[in-house]
């Protein structure tokens, strides 16, 4: 059901296509681990994005992995996309993959083919341009509806004012694509980060990344920085988020996937009235319970990148992202606090890893609408009993 | 003979449904409880003529072969149409335990069988003193001749009383060191002299389940499958095809029906509150698909089932126990109807899917028991 890597991207002089060296170097970087305590430290150091870490990723091939060929990517689908983020959940990678290698790399492929739009997938295929998707008004506010961000025609381009928030990776962004509305028109517009008029701010979040707001007061856009409009612009938005919600259900997939093994661990090891807490049935039976919902999650998720990747129609699309992501966020942010209680006391300290996961389930599973928000979405899309693929 | 695997899925779709709709008796449609063999046996016929009766099964031996996700299509036209729970044992346990441990000669002479519904086989597997902790069962099998003899019973026992088969797990070695060696898996006519059943009325106050005696039952030796005193790897590659057919979402699919139906009749889609509940469910059961055509496909490829199917089956009864209890609250005070009853513009039957779901966590291994299995086997939890 899941097509496999073989059934993706070419073959290189080695025999192995993109996939499977892409699964290869994900499974060596998540082999060699997290970088925890760098992690820990972002609290103070705010050092969400590390341009030397960015430039590994970049050499591995993982920001290109959406980008078309023709762009310098590897032009792989979203499974291969998941395998990455699972990855980079595990470890708890700070920099925003999702961000860049998905909501902007399917919001810029979705744009009209201009010399920006090459620039820039390729740069951020490259890892030398970071741009940075800014359409989130409100929250659960899924495709930008209430979007309050006005663009008033001037010289071929915009002038544009408001106020975009939740932005994961502003503080790494070289520029922001934009969305506003030019009367009742969708626009999506490149604005660059040293553009008069152009500001942003951090608002931290629990795991120690942050948020951007971007402030926008009478930015000028000259017309060759309008990436798309109508319902091009709309369909691209679209698209990009639901494939980046599906991808962040991946992350979440990794971190407690993660989360689950160390509780699995520490329930071998920690002995108590002197037998290990883990043969206590309770506790056994607690566990199996988490990891029954660690494996809805991966089933779905994976079924749904393998859907998607099929380019089903818009309802179907959102239905599906909603279901995976609905399942992963419930399901992360289950298992990572249950990780705290199952270590006791010690799960309750800044040094136990344990927390570092439930902050990170807790801020991406936020991000792109939590459980509750893709759950009360996937009821308006419809209701069918079927199994989720009818 | 049809390749279904090659029709698209809506057109396949289409086809099971206006087959299920038009073709299964109205009378038996949505029945509160299980079918009797005289009630079902032309459907199982028809369904056998048209090479429909076991789409779990490979072409090569009678089955239709299909895709996980065509699978859970037929599925759910199933129970989208109200087709009754038929006598399945010997498609959903027996072929596929046949097909993965017998030998030839079994395969022969049974499959064609259970294909044409000639035999409808039942599970000898609990004891009364032999419920969770099955391995201790007392069941005993001795050889004499060409036969072995079977002396014990055997409890809760599905629709014995419509089998002409039964498969019973027997003790045939003693001294073994462990209980779960010295066990051995038999079939067995039950029209053999000595088989005596009792039926047993379950909660709803329907007969479906018997307790079944031996005393001085031969059986063929050819009738054992397997080794000798290794029936236990057999049951437990049995129960593993149980945990998935168990496991499938075609039960909390047929809550799911009646709760939505139910909810429209009720003008409840506007309340917020109960649409959040529904839709939580209605996620449980779409991802319960996902997990299931996992496992399905696990089989597809031939590969044996492991300890972790044992998930499916907590995950699908425990859904179906909770859309049933949704269904009953969602009723109000027509939750205390037994029977059916007219809601709106719907006759609907609001306790079957609770008395239908109840020994689902108890049978082919109690949930807890499945929690346990999944902690020591799966999670590899210290005892």
């Amino acid at each position: 059901m899941n097509p496999t890597l073989e059934q993706t991207g070419a073959m290189n002089e080695h025999g192995m296509d993109h996939g499977a060296m892409l699964a290869q170097s994900v499974g060596d970087f998540v082999q060699h681990g997290a970088d925890l305590p760098r992690v820990r430290a972002l609290a103070q150091t705010h050092a969400e994005f590390d341009a030397a870490q960015w430039r590994q990723l970049a050499e591995l091939g993982w920001l290109g992995v959406l980008v078309p060929e023709s762009c310098g990517g590897l032009g792989l689908g979203l499974a291969e996309a998941a395998i990455v983020a699972e990855g980079l959940g595990r470890a708890l990678t700070p920099e925003p993959y999702t961000a860049i290698a998905v909501l902007a790399a399917r919001t810029l492929e979705g744009a009209a083919e201009t010399p920006l739009r090459g620039e820039l997938l390729a740069g951020l295929a490259a890892g030398t341009r970071v741009p940075v998707v800014a359409w989130q008004e409100q929250p659960d506010d899924f495709g930008g509806r209430q979007i309050a961000t006005a663009a008033l025609p001037f010289e071929g381009g915009f002038r544009v004012s408001g106020e975009k928030r939740f932005v994961i990776g502003a503080a790494a962004a070289d520029g922001f694509v934009v969305s506003a509305l030019a009367g009742r028109e969708l626009q999506l517009l490149w604005i660059p980060r040293d553009a008069a008029g152009c500001s942003t701010a951090a608002q931290p979040l629990a795991d120690g990344r942050s948020y951007g707001s971007v402030s926008l007061c009478d930015v000028v856009v000259p017309r060759e920085q309008v990436l798309a409009s109508g319902d091009a612009a709309r369909a691209a938005l679209d698209r990009a988020i639901d494939h980046a919600a599906a991808v962040g259900s991946a992350e979440l997939v990794g971190i407690m996937k993660r989360a689950h093994e160390m509780s699995l661990d520490y329930m071998k090891t920690r002995v108590q009235f002197g037998k290990p807490i883990g043969s206590f049935q309770v506790l056994q039976h607690r566990a199996v319970d988490l990891h029954i919902q660690q494996e809805l999650a991966d089933a779905v998720l994976r079924e749904t990148v393998a859907e998607l990747d099929t380019a089903p129609d818009a309802r179907v699309r959102a239905r599906a992202a909603s279901r995976a992501k609905s399942r992963c966020a419930e399901a992360a942010l289950v298992i990572t606090r249950a990780a705290i209680q199952f270590h006791g006391a010690i799960g309750f300290t800044e040094d136990c890893d344990v927390g570092l996961y439930a902050k990170r389930a807790m801020t991406v599973s936020a991000w792109l609408g939590n459980g509750r928000a893709h759950r009360v979405r996937y009821a308006a899309l419809g209701t069918d009993s079927s199994g989720g693929q009818a | 003979m049809t390749d279904w695997n090659t029709m698209s899925d809506e057109d396949f779709r289409k086809e099971v449904r206006a087959f299920f709709e038009n073709e299964f008796p109205e009378e038996y449609k949505f029945l509160a409880r299980r079918m009797r063999w005289h009630e079902c046996r032309d459907w199982y016929r028809k369904l056998s003529k048209k090479g429909w009766i076991a789409p779990n099964w490979p072409r090569e031996h009678g089955g239709m072969g299909l895709t996980p996700t065509k699978l859970l299509i037929y599925y759910e036209e199933t129970e989208r149409a109200g087709v009754g729970r038929m006598p399945d044992q010997g498609l959903t346990m027996v072929g596929p335990t046949l097909i993965r441990f017998g030998n030839d000669a079994q395969r022969t002479f049974f499959l064609p069988k259970i294909i044409a519904g000639e035999a409808i086989w039942c599970q000898g597997y609990s004891e009364p003193n032999a419920g969770s902790d099955l391995a201790s069962l007392r069941t005993e099998a001795v050889a004499d001749g060409d036969d072995y003899v079977i002396n014990g019973s055997k409890i809760w026992t599905s629709m014995a009383h419509d089998a002409t088969h039964i498969y019973v797990l027997a003790r045939t070695d003693k001294q073994a060191k462990k209980k779960q060696e010295g066990i051995s898996f038999f079939l067995v006519d039950m029209k053999t002299p000595g088989i005596t059943l009792r039926t047993i009325r379950n909660i709803a106050g329907h007969e479906e389940f018997c307790q079944v005696f031996f005393d001085n039952v031969r059986t063929p030796k050819h009738n054992l499958v397997g080794e000798l005193h290794k029936g236990w790897t057999i049951a437990k590659g049995l129960l593993g095809f149980e945990r998935l057919n168990i496991g499938s979402p075609r039960r909390p699919l047929q809550a799911m029906e009646k709760l939505e139906t139910l909810a429209q009749a009720r003008g409840l889609l506007s309340d917020p509150a109960f649409v959040e509940r529904l839709t939580q469910l209605q996620l449980d059961l779409a991802d319960l698909g996902s997990l299931y055509r996992r496992f399905v496909d696990k089989v597809r490829r031939g590969e044996a089932l492991g300890p972790d199917v044992s998930m499916l089956k907590v995950w699908s009864m425990d859904t179906y126990q909770r859309l049933s209890e949704l269904l009953i609250e969602a009723a109000g005070e027509y939750g205390a109807v037994e029977g059916e009853v007219a809601i709106g513009d719907e006759e609907i039957d609001v306790l079957s899917p609770f008395y239908n779901s109840r020994p689902g966590t108890i049978y082919g291994g109690s949930n807890e028991i499945q929690r346990n299995i999944l902690a020591k086997y799966v999670l590899n939890l210290p005892s």
